[in-house]
């Protein structure tokens, strides 16, 4: 893999449109400039929706076909809610880049297994019509759109957003009719013995695609050998959340989960690899990058330990989003001569 | 001189309408349109305020001299804000208990201010009561609707009274902040998209002409 | 210098007027605004006290703190318990609660929220009767517990809401610091004791609620 980081020379040449080879797609890094360039996006995009099959699948095999019909109504509502939007404002319909379907997929994957249809559709709904073309579309929206349905979802539903059903494969070990996400466990009840193993493979209760660490990694791994994501996002992300939530645990082992758990419960993974790597909603240079993962990791550790929420990779991710814009202003790299300049 | 009166009133029913026009008012709009009574309630009590203190500004305006006439008003519009407060809390305690200190944060709504400095002390009682009363009526209608479009999305209810069935699963999204954005957000485009549809129509027939 | 005068004029005047206005308003609103403070305190002490015709205030300051309970006594002046408030932070402010306990401090008699900011149709689900008739009859000794997604075992647990756990757990806290503070303040004997049967006509020691 040549894949380098971003430096001035780069950013420079980056413009000059590219042929369409294998050696393109190499370097198309997380960059909005790239990212206009039509030619490349159904490629990266159908790339990350091949990169979901493996948590789709996990989704399905913990959580029965409740969870593959929740994934088609969330990608079909998307594709409507764009179509619709890119006809009425008389644009170009481009509805098979992918760009939805990742939106309905990712939306999908952060909903309960029970979630009801109509909700999913509303999320679907906001998630595109608000979260995307309102701010102009591919490219312009300013928060990750499936982050954003969910959020509005959390917050319109938030009993039925929180209401969780056991894996198909645990149930009969379990009385309760309600279940517990790991997180939940570990904040309300001070239980952090749920086993490690079950959740790398994704079998506790949560979110349809979060559960299976394993899964996720799979697909992330998939995009990272494609050359789509940058390994400092999700790695700084997770790492930024393992090395964080470590002080708190060596401090008091009984009290505070460890770092592992904090790495396979939730939606850590999937935030790491399909949601901090968004192109279009992460920073462009380097230090930005840096700085973007690293605060959201430890928002991400401090709304989970400390906040009223048991899990806080949403809006850790949806809080640095909206710095993007001003991180990409401020660490832009210096063109030759400029900083003389702006000195007088 | 009637037909101006006329003027006066109706331009605060849309080409001035407080809060989706010339965006002002914002902090009672979005604060305290958790329901339809809520926004109706405050509605009444901004429009007792602006109406009462624009007359009393309306008719001082000549004995006042102008280097201490803000804050002349600002005591005449507080003054009338606490009245409104006081009678709330001993009348009607439930309102006032759920509109909090939204109530006496009227003082700074810049409605009223800003009527009195743009034309209750430039203009006669009449031509001061005509405007202050379409605006307020405006400001009125425009808190009710946001209140009933939330209370509807949000409860499921329209003054209290159920309105859709328990299949409706409440937006609880509506009676939160963020949903006062959102519907007025959206009440903006509305009323942007309804007027420049208006113009679009209005160039049309002038030029069919 | 005409200039100043007027000015001076002006203002003066105009704070006169204002002044006599409020306190003219004022003097009308203030009794009513105190009677009803009043009846919604005394509403809640009899929501929290379901057999209690009158209440007597007992107060008692502890440290900087000023402890109220209100003895709520039956119509032949024999006590039926004592009300109290219980404020604490719930999810997103205050939560008051007024409580009612037995004379023997062994059980709750109800519990009534009298004001609260959590989520709408989340946390504020403890004003729900469901919710409130848990603690009807509950045990507050060692002290009061909430479960989650069972039914309670024991005789001093009560179901937690689910999806608002930290509003339900913030009740519980309240219950049982306010119960807490109470029976190690106010002995036994105060609370059992018999008072005077409450006249007909009107709660006599109602006039000194504040």
């Amino acid at each position: 893999m040549d894949q380098k980081t971003l430096d001035t020379k780069e950013i420079k040449t980056a413009p000059t449109p590219e042929p369409p080879s294998q050696a393109a797609t190499k370097l198309v890094v997380s960059s909005s400039p790239h990212f206009l360039n039509n030619e490349s996006v159904p490629k990266i995009m159908h790339n990350v929706v091949t990169a979901l099959l493996p948590a789709t699948a996990a989704s399905v095999y913990f959580f029965g076909w409740r969870a593959l019909l929740l994934i088609i109504v969330c990608v079909a509502s998307c594709l409507l809610t764009e179509y619709a939007f890119q006809k009425k404002r008389n644009k170009p319909i481009k509805i098979y880049d992918g760009s939805a379907i990742i939106t309905g997929m990712l939306l999908a994957m952060t909903l309960p297994a029970g979630f009801p249809i109509f909700g999913a559709v509303l999320g679907s709904v906001f998630a595109i019509g608000v979260g995307k073309q309102l701010f102009g579309g591919l490219g312009f929206n300013i928060f990750n759109p499936a982050l954003l349905g969910r959020a509005f979802l959390m917050a319109t539903y938030p009993v039925l957003t929180t209401t969780w059903v056991w894996p198909r494969t645990m149930e009969k070990a379990v009385d309760a009719v309600t279940a517990a996400t790991p997180l939940a466990m570990a904040k309300f009840e001070g239980k952090l013995d749920v086993p490690l193993m079950d959740m790398i493979l994704g079998n506790t209760a949560g979110s349809l695609g979060e559960t299976s660490a394993i899964a996720i990694i799979l697909g992330g791994l998939y995009l990272r050998y494609k050359g789509y994501i940058n390994w400092k996002l999700p790695l700084g992300y997770l790492g930024t959340i393992a090395a964080f939530s470590a002080i708190f645990w060596l401090s008091d082992p009984t009290k505070y989960p460890s770092p592992l758990f904090h790495l396979f419960a939730g939606g850590a993974m999937l935030g790491a690899w399909f949601m901090v790597t968004d192109m279009v909603t992460s920073p462009v240079t380097s230090l930005g990058q840096w700085i973007f993962v690293i605060v959201a990791g430890i928002l991400a550790v401090v709304i989970r330990l400390f906040g009223g929420l048991p899990e806080g990779v949403m809006y850790s991710i949806l809080f640095m989003n909206a710095f993007v814009p001003l991180l990409n202003k401020h660490t832009r790299p210096k063109v030759f001569g400029e900083a003389r300049a702006q000195k007088v | 001189m009637a037909n101006n009166l006329g003027y006066e009133f109706k331009k605060g029913l849309w080409q001035e309408l407080p809060p989706f026009r010339l965006v002002l008012g914002l902090c009672p709009t979005l604060a305290v349109t958790n329901s339809a009574v809520n926004g109706l309630a405050m509605g009444m009590a901004t429009i007792f305020v602006l109406f009462t203190s624009n007359i009393l500004i309306s008719l001082v305006r000549r004995t006042i001299s102008s280097q201490v006439r803000i804050p002349a008003y600002v005591v005449i519009i507080a003054t009338l804000v606490t009245v409104a407060d006081l009678f709330l809390a001993a009348v009607f305690p439930a309102i006032s208990k759920s509109l909090g200190p939204y109530i006496p944060l009227i003082v700074v709504n810049c409605i009223i201010l800003g009527r009195a400095e743009a034309f209750a002390q430039k203009n006669s009682i009449l031509p001061t009561a005509a405007d202050t009363l379409g605006i307020g009526i405006g400001f009125i209608l425009s808190l009710t609707l946001m209140g009933t479009i939330r209370e509807i999305l949000g409860f499921g209810s329209i003054f209290g009274v159920k309105l859709l069935g328990s299949w409706f699963e409440p937006w609880i999204v509506m009676i939160l902040p963020a949903g006062a954005f959102l519907v007025f957000g959206g009440l903006v485009a509305l009323v942007n998209w309804i007027s420049s549809r208006k113009t679009e129509k209005a160039a049309e027939a002038a030029m069919s002409r | 210098m005409n200039n100043i005068v007027k000015m001076f004029l002006n203002l003066v005047v105009i704070g006169a007027l204002s002044g006599v206005i409020l306190s003219g308003v004022f003097g009308v609103a203030d009794p009513m605004i105190k009677a009803n403070k009043e009846k919604e305190l005394k509403e809640a002490i009899f929501v929290v006290l379901p057999g209690a015709k009158d209440f007597k205030v007992l107060e008692k300051t502890v440290g900087q703190e000023k402890l109220i309970v209100y003895k709520g006594i039956d119509e032949n002046g024999a006590p039926v318990g004592v009300a109290f408030k219980a404020d604490g932070g719930g999810f997103q402010g205050n939560i008051g609660l007024m409580v009612g306990l037995d004379t023997s401090y062994l059980k709750l008699k109800a519990v009534e929220v009298l004001e609260q900011l959590e989520t709408p149709g989340l946390g504020d689900r403890i004003r729900e009767e469901a919710f409130k008739d848990q603690f009807k009859g509950l045990e507050v000794k060692p002290k009061v517990e909430y479960i989650k997604y069972r039914k309670p075992e024991k005789p001093n647990q009560i179901q937690a809401i689910t999806g608002a756990t930290i509003s339900s757990e913030a009740v519980v806290k309240n219950i049982n610091r306010a119960v807490e503070k109470v029976v190690a303040n106010f002995p036994a004997e105060e609370i059992t004791r018999a008072e005077a049967a409450p006249e007909k006509v009107a709660p006599k020691e109602s006039g000194n609620g504040k």
